[in-house]
């Protein structure tokens, strides 16, 4: 196990000192724009070390589901992650070949707000 | 990157303008993503000229972005059809190693979130979806044979083109997407009525509209020109992304679609109708999502390094939630 601080805490850190001593600094209005952006990145990194282990375990149930697969959860994050690259290779190429299982819609609009809820979490107010 | 090619201007523009001419200024600005542009100001003996020089940068966002040499042309063919397009001045096979086109630098504003924002292009706002109406009845009229060879569709209908395009795409980003897989068999099964083959401008949309407290100076960023059906075209400033953040007004975050669709259809006599729009409104999130992803690639590749494009790629999480919302209203 590492020592603190954890790595969310350390991509806090970093976008902290981003914002607050090297932005007031920048003229140059691309640089700025760039710094923000990389600023916005360490957020979705440090909301995706929180909460990602949590939402592919949701978003391999909903896989599973449609695709009537075995739901046991695989028991290290890497594995979970291949198992739900490899669902979600399944259901890309059942709905190429026209076959759009009962409810597809649904759990994939699920899935992609959950993905916002890392990316871009303002987003989904935008919709009512 | 390398920028100096910037200092190395007099000579190319004194050959291409028949000079001679001096380069006062010589600045890069952020912008297109694919190509470097410089802001010139050159002094000739007519008087001084306002330019923006174009140059290549490596890096392609779409499979099918037009060289430089065939956006000249395309750009040629818009301004002679008295279409509102920065004059071009001509084109250079070889700036400092790299294709380059030069052209007029319009003045205003172009920049998206500004133009659907900033109180002082409220009447633009009022009368630009009419003439965006009016300027895509121009460009769709243009005669094909006067336009160098182009990529697009060469069949009816263009939809079918567009599908296989958008389904290859997604196919190189070897990675599976089923929210976009489901928008391109929602496209698969709602094929809509062809309204003919024309050119298309194929980034009609705010950003690309070079705006002043009056109207409409200019439409901007030719290099997606291809040939498709016009209701291609008229859709895409309808996608999401380019609401700038106002997303209630259809048309591009400046206004409501009927006044434009029904001018659209006033002028050039065609018949497309709301429900064709939002197939090809579905097309362009569709187009947009392998987009956004395609920039991550180019990053994630090493084409070209920037935590700008990795950050879009994360965004495409946007366009596809855009996209299931309209096909759950679709079905």
């Amino acid at each position: 196990m590492q020592d603190q601080p954890s790595a969310g805490e350390l991509a806090e850190a970093v976008r902290g000192f981003l914002e607050e001593e090297i932005l007031p600094n920048l003229d140059d209005p691309r640089t700025r724009f760039r710094t923000r952006v990389a600023m916005n990145a360490l957020s979705i990194l440090e909301r995706e070390l929180e909460q990602e282990e949590g939402l592919l375990r949701e978003e391999l149930a909903r896989l599973a589901d449609l695709l009537g697969k075995d739901t046991a959860t695989p028991e290290t994050l890497e594995k979970l992650r291949e198992r739900v690259i490899e669902l979600n290779r399944d259901l890309a190429r059942s709905i190429r070949h026209g076959e759009v299982p009962e409810g597809t819609l649904e759990r994939l609009k699920q899935t992609v707000a959950d993905k916002l809820k890392v990316a871009s979490p303002d987003y989904l107010e935008r919709y009512d | 990157m390398s920028e100096n090619w910037t200092e190395d201007l007099d000579g190319p523009l004194t050959t291409l303008l028949d000079g001679p001419i001096e380069v006062e200024r010589a600045e890069l600005i952020p912008g297109g993503a694919s190509k470097d542009t410089c802001v010139v100001d050159a002094v000739t003996p007519e008087g001084e000229l306002e330019l923006l020089v174009r140059r290549a940068a490596g890096g392609v966002i779409y499979s099918e972005t037009l060289s430089l040499e065939q956006e000249y042309k395309v750009l040629q063919a818009a301004y002679e059809a008295e279409i509102k397009a920065p004059k071009p001045y001509g084109y250079l096979e070889d700036l400092a190693g790299r294709e380059a086109v030069v052209m007029a630098r319009l003045k205003g504003e172009s920049v998206g979130r500004r133009v659907v924002q900033k109180p002082e292009f409220e009447t633009t706002r009022e009368i630009l979806p009419e003439q965006l109406a009016e300027e895509l009845s121009k460009i769709h009229a243009i005669p094909l044979e006067q336009l160098p060879s182009l990529p697009g569709a060469r069949t009816e209908p263009a939809a079918d083109y567009v599908l296989s395009t958008l389904e290859q795409e997604l196919d190189t980003l070897e990675e599976p997407h089923p929210a976009i897989e489901l928008g391109l068999s929602w496209l698969r099964g709602h094929v809509p009525a062809s309204h003919g083959i024309v050119l298309n401008h194929g980034d009609f949309r705010v950003g690309n509209f070079m705006v002043d407290e009056e109207g409409l100076v200019g439409i901007l960023d030719w290099e997606f020109a291809h040939l498709g059906d016009p209701a291609e075209d008229l859709a895409w400033p309808l996608v999401r992304a380019w609401r700038f953040g106002v997303d209630h007004l259809r048309l591009g975050g400046i206004g409501e679609v009927e006044p434009y669709l029904e001018h659209y259809n006033t002028l050039t006599g065609r018949r497309i109708t709301f429900e064709e729009l939002f197939y090809w409104e579905v097309a362009g999130n569709v187009r947009w999502a392998i987009g956004s992803l395609n920039q991550a690639k180019r990053h994630l590749s090493g084409q070209e390094r920037s935590v700008e494009l990795a950050v879009i790629g994360r965004l495409a999480s946007e366009v596809e939630y855009e996209l299931l919302s309209l096909l759950e209203r679709g079905s």
